[in-house]
């Protein structure tokens, strides 16, 4: 559409237009199922048994109870006292300097 | 099968009690509804009141309006379509009321096919007019469905087992669904209000799992769009969990909204449930590493990066409020750099911010922090006058998952 659009630039116009659609495609992936006018569907069948549920791995654990109630599809401790990163090597030496400008502040 | 044979088949339907056959009889896309077509060339209702009386009411009208519905279908006539089978969806109520249970399986059959023929009034032109014809058509579908709930609900003859009221959940879930579709979740309020009023009815655990999922994300839905966090994420983790592992479209939805809302509690998804979701991990793994680490400016550039389909989706708004924990795991690596010290100062939370990507005042940092104290997602005071943070010895930063009630105070 948009060669015909400009028909004097075929060229430069296709190389836009691949751009512009993987910018478009970086900034708003496609979400499939959840678009818009597509509802919860219809179950091909009425009943079903615990086993063809999500409820068949808790082995008695309440739904939802997290990895340390004995469900593995949630996480509730995942605090870490030992991130090595850039980030923390940027911190510390952040901190290193309010630090020392604290204290040159209080001499 | 021509018109005769048709007949015959739904009276003995009738009367050997059997819902599923009455179903497949009424439904328009059956292969017989094409040899009813064929067979009549262009009927009307007119030319088809030869028929009147050829069964007991109100039958012969239910099968005269289904030749009818058939032959608009066939001629993609959607709106006369619609019209007739709201029609037979009337007559049929009335031969309803005065039955039991057996008939839902085929009441649940017409009002999906109403449903449905609502959504298919479609047009080769995208004319405003159209689009009103096609609102009304949903508007009506969703009032005769309305009204077949009443009448699952007001069953006070059959004996409970055979009750029309193991009707009320599935169809209640095809009216939220039709508001949902339409865009008036406001009017679900009325039908939900004649349910909770009526306690004579079986506890909703005590019926079909289907009923019982689809049921419970729409009340899911509303309270999430209602803001009622703590009722949304039960609702929503009920029909979760109770969901047939083989509808993954219809676990995705669900998850979409449970995910944000278990974050929310200070339960992250697993790497082995996302793995199942490809598309929710695309959306939710960038938050979720974020607050895993306190990288705040990830988080913000996540939120920034899914903004308008966020909104879309209505994600966002319970996104911005996990925000608070990304807050809080940044606070933690700055307690643990300051080798867990019980008293830092707010300029030494403010230098983090800064080196997270926050450009802000050192009053801010400090109303972040009051803020992070307030939601019980860190154990201490702030003494203002010494710009000191004073935190608890033990148990400075206790999992969210520990904090009570965590959604209460969103």
């Amino acid at each position: 559409m948009s060669s015909s659009s400009k028909p004097s630039e075929p060229s430069k116009d296709s190389k836009s237009d691949s751009k512009t659609d993987s910018k478009s495609e970086t900034q708003q992936p496609h979400l499939g199922l959840l678009e818009e006018d597509d509802e919860f569907e219809e179950f091909p069948v009425a009943d079903w048994k615990d086993s063809e549920t999500d409820l068949a791995h808790l082995g008695g654990a309440a739904p939802g109870a997290a990895k340390s109630g004995g469900d593995k599809l949630w996480e509730d401790n995942w605090d870490d006292d030992d991130i090595e990163d850039e980030f923390s090597v940027q911190l510390r030496s952040e901190l290193e300097k309010t630090k020392s400008s604290s204290t040159d502040m209080e001499q | 099968m021509d018109f005769a044979t048709f007949i015959t088949q739904l009276n003995d339907a009738i009367y050997h009690e059997n819902g599923p056959n009455l179903a497949y009889l009424l439904r328009p896309t059956s292969p017989h509804g094409k040899d009813l077509v064929k067979g009549f060339r262009n009927p009307t209702r007119q030319s088809l009141s030869i028929y009147d009386g050829s069964m007991q009411a109100p039958w012969d009208e239910i099968a005269i309006h289904y030749v009818l519905v058939c032959t608009h279908v066939a001629k993609k006539r959607y709106i006369d379509a619609f019209k007739d089978e709201s029609q037979l969806v009337t007559l049929f109520l009335r031969f309803f009321t005065e039955n039991r249970g057996w008939t839902l399986p085929a009441l649940f059959s017409i009002l999906r096919d109403l449903r449905d023929l609502a959504i298919d009034v479609r047009f080769p032109f995208n004319l405003r007019k159209y689009s009103n014809q096609k609102t009304e058509c949903m508007e009506e579908s969703a009032r005769v469905i309305a009204k077949a709930f009443g009448n699952c609900m007001t069953d006070r003859t059959s004996p409970p087992e055979q009750s029309r009221k193991w009707g009320v959940y599935y169809v209640v879930g095809l009216v939220l669904k039709s508001y949902f579709r339409i865009k008036r979740i406001s009017l679900s309020k009325n039908i939900l209000r004649a349910l909770e009023a009526n306690n004579d009815i079986p506890p909703l655990s005590a019926y079909p799992r289907s009923h019982q999922v689809t049921f419970r994300y729409y009340i899911g839905m509303l309270s999430f769009l209602n803001e009622e966090f703590a009722k949304s994420e039960e609702e929503l983790t009920l029909a979760f969990y109770n969901c047939h592992l083989e509808a993954h479209g219809n676990q995705e939805r669900i998850l979409a909204y449970l995910i944000p809302l278990r974050i929310l509690r200070g339960n992250l998804p697993s790497a082995e449930l996302l793995k199942r979701f490809p598309v929710l991990q695309e959306i939710f793994s960038p938050f979720i590493a974020a607050i895993q680490v306190g990288d705040l400016s990830a988080y913000d550039k996540a939120l920034e990066r899914w903004e308008s389909r966020l909104l879309e989706l209505n994600l966002w708004l319970s996104l911005e409020k996990a925000r608070e924990l990304c807050v809080r795991g940044l606070f933690r690596r700055v307690w643990v750099v300051s080798g867990k010290a019980t008293r830092i100062p707010i300029t030494t939370f403010h230098a983090a911010l800064r080196v997270s990507g926050q450009i802000l005042e050192c009053d801010e940092a400090e109303c972040l922090l009051a803020n992070q104290i307030y939601r019980n997602y860190i154990r201490g005071y702030i003494s203002h006058e010494k710009q000191m943070v004073v935190l608890a010895s033990t148990n400075t930063f206790p999992k969210v998952a520990d904090i009570p009630q965590p959604l209460a105070s969103l």
